[in-house]
């Protein structure tokens, strides 16, 4: 085992990051002494400061009013300042969840479907080859604006942004997967009696799966860009869009709690990905005895 | 009255006790640019209840004839009877039974769905499998390894494992690819002993592809010989010991070893071909 010295992994990291946000808050004030040391970019109107962002996410999500002063639970200032407000930073958080989940979950399925089907028929694959690589090598992003001026400014067009970014990401490894199977297996099973529909079910869908969710943690921050994006483009509510009306206001602390917001949610649902597939992946986890 | 008799007896009994009918069967592989010749012209019956040991140095061809049998390679000639019907590459023969050299038991279940497995297939209720389940895995000695995955046993462990995915569904022929090959040499005896008790028992016709002459001898009850490639039969040796064998005591009689030297040589010869070309 090697050792890590006095300090811990945990240790390591909470100082970095204790390191990051003193620099962060605190580096900008050192400018009137030295000048030389600070860049430009740590002005606190470009990237704004830890304690900035972290009163505007208590005024954004409706805990404190504009003054500081927490809004009571009870008196119903919170419920007044969330109506007040369609966009307000739950609102937002929610509809760009949604609309990432129905994204991601579209582009899963039918990515995983078209891969396994593909994959496991010779012809169909060399049939359709050419077209995915040139499908493939169009940058999705440079699909939003048209999607948008196609689907309009609501969900629809955010899924169907989130949707053909995942896809491909989706359907090129369940393809790889599905093409990778060893031999053994399907042969070991169709001996056993299996008809092809048993062999997808019991062989061909259990040995894909690796790969599949070797896709879905991509997958999910892929899914979150085209939402992200398609918001940018056009909408009226969503995280996307408070970081466009925060930008034409020009204020740096607004966006950034949009960023912060989107990178927990980004952590929750990798998280989630990540123990669904220690459940369903638990046989790769036990190694051999011996 | 006797005239039927006898006309009963010589053709139908003759063709009924025949299992496996191999006719001039032959395969040839395209390797890039070259046609490589691995089996030719190879004539041989199985009878009912018979373990016959297909033995040569690897390149023999004789895990290709293996696998003609089992449908798994389209043959380039000649054709395959199992039973009186015609072997159709690509489609399995019921009641014909597969042991694979490297055990191909499925990662993602555990020990026990992997016996169960062909029982899943053909829709046997779940509380009947769950016995018979049981009862296989009590046979193979994996008590309490039921719910453990094939990547936490041993090699020994998971073989006997595929050897009762095979069994459970009560194949008659056996079709066995050299299954003990990654085996060292005490547990490969210890299986000898298993798959002797349960052939005893069942009765099944097997067989048996090998290039252990200490095997085929131990196994069989007959043993034929491939010569380097071109596969083709080279010879072809009964084995006479008394059933039930013992696996480690039958290789200590004095007519083992006898018929050990008399095969060994004509085994040697076609390793040193096959080593040449």
């Amino acid at each position: 085992m090697k050792r890590y010295g006095t300090l811990g992994t945990v240790g390591w990291q909470i100082l970095i990051c204790a390191v990051v946000l003193s620099v962060w808050q605190w580096g900008y004030d050192l400018r009137t002494k030295l000048p030389w040391l600070v860049p430009d970019l740590l002005d606190p109107y470009f990237i704004s400061k830890p304690s900035m962002i972290f009163d505007n996410f208590l005024i954004q999500s409706c805990l404190t009013s504009k003054l500081g002063a927490f809004n009571g639970w009870f008196n119903g200032e919170f419920g007044k300042c969330l109506a007040r407000n369609e966009n307000n930073l739950w609102a937002a958080t929610a509809i760009t969840l949604k609309n990432t989940f129905f994204g991601f979950v579209t582009g899963v399925v039918s990515g995983f479907a078209a891969g396994l089907i593909l994959g496991r028929s010779d012809r169909l694959s060399a049939i359709f080859q050419p077209f995915i690589t040139a499908v493939n090598s169009i940058p999705r992003i440079a699909l939003a604006p048209i999607i948008v001026l196609a689907f309009g400014i609501g969900d629809m067009s955010k899924i169907v942004t989130s949707w053909i970014v995942v896809v491909f990401l989706v359907f090129f490894n369940t393809f790889e997967g599905a093409r990778s199977i060893d031999e053994g297996f399907t042969n070991a099973a169709r001996l056993l009696g299996a008809s092809e529909w048993q062999i997808t079910r019991t062989v061909v869908i259990p040995s894909t799966m690796a790969w599949v969710f070797a896709s879905l943690t991509p997958a999910i921050s892929f899914a979150l860009i085209g939402v992200i994006v398609g918001e940018f483009i056009g909408a009226e509510r969503g995280i996307g869009r408070l970081i466009i009306e925060s930008e034409a206001r020009g204020e740096a602390s607004g966006m950034m709690v949009a960023v912060v917001v989107l990178m927990l949610v980004g952590v929750v649902l990798s998280a989630i990905i990540w123990r669904l597939q220690a459940y369903l992946l638990r046989w790769q986890r036990q190694r051999s005895a011996e | 009255m006797s005239a039927l008799e006898t006309s009963a007896i010589v053709s139908p009994r003759a063709s009924a006790d025949r299992r496996v009918e191999v006719k001039g069967l032959s395969k040839s592989f395209q390797l890039a640019k070259t046609t490589i010749e691995a089996v030719r012209d190879v004539t041989f019956d199985v009878r009912r209840g018979e373990f016959v040991a297909l033995l040569g140095p690897s390149g023999s061809g004789k895990s290709t004839v293996l696998n003609m049998i089992a449908s798994l390679i389209r043959p380039t000639g000649g054709e395959i009877l199992i039973d009186g019907r015609r072997v159709v590459a690509g489609k399995a023969t019921p009641n014909v039974g597969y042991v694979f050299q490297r055990d191909t038991l499925f990662p993602w279940r555990t020990v026990g769905d992997n016996i169960g497995y062909g029982l899943e297939l053909s829709g046997v209720p779940a509380s009947e499998r769950k016995a018979r389940i049981a009862e296989c895995v009590a046979q193979a000695g994996l008590k309490g390894f039921e719910h453990a995955y094939p990547s936490a046993l041993s090699g020994g462990m998971r073989q006997r494992a595929a050897l009762m995915r095979t069994l459970i569904v009560e194949p008659q022929i056996l079709l066995m690819d050299e299954p003990f090959g990654a085996l060292d040499t005490h547990t490969k005896i210890d299986m000898h002993e298993v798959l002797l008790r349960i052939w005893e028992r069942e009765q099944q016709t097997v067989l048996f592809v090998t290039h252990d002459l200490g095997e085929a001898l131990t196994l069989a009850d007959r043993i034929i010989l491939f010569s380097a490639r071109p596969g083709r039969i080279k010879d072809m040796f009964t084995v006479d010991f008394d059933r039930p064998r013992d696996a480690v005591k039958v290789r200590e009689t004095p007519h083992y070893a006898e018929l050990f030297q008399h095969i060994w040589h004509s085994l040697g010869e076609e390793f040193v071909k096959g080593r040449s070309t």
